[in-house]
């Protein structure tokens, strides 16, 4: 079920509340079999024999890896390990068979968690976990089943074995972190949604300005949704006294694409990064910047392709290794002009690094967002040409009163972000109990009042 | 080599790769201390330390690597 539903809303308090009486030796098995029903609330029945598949191939190679005594058996185990689950991936996301019948939601995340887990046992990261239980629920722990984030075996594990105590402020910060992330995906995302969708489902009809607006809206609309469901994956997490990874971090104030991919889709570029990329590096390392580049090629198409078997996304994937990999070259030259014009260490040259980088995000998005690539080489020729003006179906065409609607929903997240700080809303803790009940109150009025509860999944669900 | 003798070749080959001459590199300084020291210059950085000292590195290796006097003692481990 998704996180924005009203069956989520009454789900999470009833686990939570038989968490709390259920004696603490039983808890890993409470939230196990409610993982798999949780799951199961998809109505797909393979999905849960593919999860079983998944934790069941990389425990038992886990534990081979770690009992092999020639290097040679470690690797043969990894690579077994590695196999069978790229194996049900591509069974589930990339043959016509099985990807047009079902949408194999959360199957790209735990299987590149089990991945991580196979190979940071291999490079003596971490230890294989013995315990089948906890291991089971170290990939199917369903605050992060089906969008992530991909969690490190070092970090999900200890916490899942911890003596449980409760911890109020623990409980209050995920509360208020997935309220915080409910308003963001239906309040803002699924809003910025509507235009984005009027433009991106029927490019001919418009040129110019349209594109630009959708585009970066579409590029907010996906932060939004995606940073919004983290919130509440973490938030409902929290409730349990775990702490999982933070996906992002400002992503749009980057200075550089390089940059970016430290602040979007953490998990993952840390994934694609340690797995993929640093071991390519590695091996082409004597051909200097080249290798470097054809590291970053095949990293990022690695990264395209996972989203989806689809050239829209390959492109994407490609257009990003072409990013980086010109960063490779031009860097060092950068540097130099900086430093000549004497403007390193400007103000104003941060903000235009920003807004930079955030165009060339959103032109990215563009093949990321469109339904076929004839779409996208449409939307980009024609961004700046045509009429320049606004057309009126693409404004109001929803009614009157949907532009208001986002107008006010960027206001107050503008605003919430401002007085909150530190990201832990320590500024809002410091409230006398008043203003904190009157603050919570508001805040949710205004999320039942703004939102979209016309079910939309999370955009990553199909990734 | 000594730890020292180490680190002030180590020291140089960050200041030719980054272009920076004013790096200086102490056994807890991380990637966070140095600017220009990420990702994509990590292994440039590893493969001139290899020409240089006339040693290898293996992926498990680099990976135990979180900060510079974790580099000098595997520099030092594989140094006569």
């Amino acid at each position: 079920m998704a996180f924005n539903t009203f069956s989520y809303l009454l789900f999470l308090p009833v686990i939570f509340l038989l968490f709390l009486i259920c004696t603490d030796r039983l808890r890993w098995l409470l939230l196990l079999v409610t993982s798999f029903i949780f799951y199961a609330f998809l109505l797909k029945p393979l999905l849960l024999f593919v999860l079983l598949a998944v934790i069941v191939i990389s425990f038992f190679f886990g534990m081979h890896i770690e009992k092999a005594i020639t290097s040679a058996e470690r690797k043969k185990f990894l690579w077994f390990g590695i196999s069978g689950n790229l194996f049900l991936l591509v069974l589930m996301k990339y043959l016509p068979f099985t990807s047009s019948r079902i949408i194999a939601i959360g199957v790209s995340f735990y299987v590149f968690q089990a991945i991580s887990y196979l190979a940071d046992i291999y490079l003596n990261m971490a230890k294989a976990e013995t315990h089948f239980g906890y291991f089971a629920l170290y990939l199917s722990f369903f605050p992060k089943l089906l969008q992530g984030p991909i969690e490190r075996a070092g970090n999900l594990l200890p916490q899942l074995k911890a003596k449980y105590a409760f911890d109020y402020a623990n409980f209050r910060f995920g509360l208020l972190l997935f309220a915080w992330g409910l308003f963001k995906k239906v309040v803002i995302a699924d809003r910025l949604g509507v235009y984005v969708d009027i433009v991106y489902n029927n490019v001919h009809a418009f040129t110019g300005l349209p594109l630009l607006l959708s585009t970066w809206a579409y590029a907010f609309q996906m932060y939004m949704d995606f940073s919004g469901y983290t919130d509440m994956a973490l938030g409902s997490a929290r409730l349990f006294n775990i702490n999982l990874t933070q996906n992002f971090n400002n992503p749009y104030m980057a200075t550089s694409v390089a940059d970016f991919w430290r602040r979007w889709h953490i998990s993952l570029s840390r994934w694609i990064f340690d797995y993929v990329f640093e071991p390519l590096q590695m091996t082409f390392r004597s051909y200097g910047k080249w290798g470097t580049t054809c590291s970053l090629l095949a990293t990022f198409l690695v990264c395209g392709i996972w989203h989806g078997a689809s050239w829209c996304f390959v492109f994407w994937g490609l257009i990003y290794g072409i990013y980086l990999s010109c960063s490779v070259f031009y860097r060092p030259f950068q540097k130099k002009l900086y430093a000549a014009l004497g403007i390193e260490k400007a103000r104003f040259l941060k903000y235009w690094r920003i807004f930079v980088t955030f165009n060339l995000i959103s032109f990215a998005f563009v093949f990321f967002r469109s339904n076929t690539l004839g779409d996208a080489f449409y939307l980009i020729t024609h961004m700046f040409t045509g009429k320049k003006n606004l057309q009126p179906a693409f404004a109001f065409s929803q009614g009157k009163y949907e532009l208001g609607f986002l107008f006010m929903a960027a206001l107050i997240y503008v605003c919430i972000c401002v007085l909150r700080k530190n990201y832990d809303f320590l500024s809002f803790l410091k409230l006398s109990p008043f203003k904190k009940c009157l603050a919570v109150y508001s805040f949710m009025t205004i999320i039942l009042i703004l939102g979209k509860f016309h079910h939309t999944n999370f955009m990553y669900f199909k990734f | 080599m000594t730890h020292d003798e180490i680190k002030n070749k180590v020291t140089k080959i960050f200041r030719d790769i980054l272009d920076d001459e004013t790096i200086v590199l102490h056994d807890n300084t991380t990637a966070n201390d140095i600017e220009g020291w990420d990702s994509l210059s990590h292994i440039s950085i590893l493969y001139a330390i290899e020409k240089d000292f006339n040693i290898k590195f293996i992926l498990i290796e680099v990976k135990q690597l979180k900060k510079a006097g974790d580099l000098f003692d595997l520099i030092k481990s594989k140094t006569p």
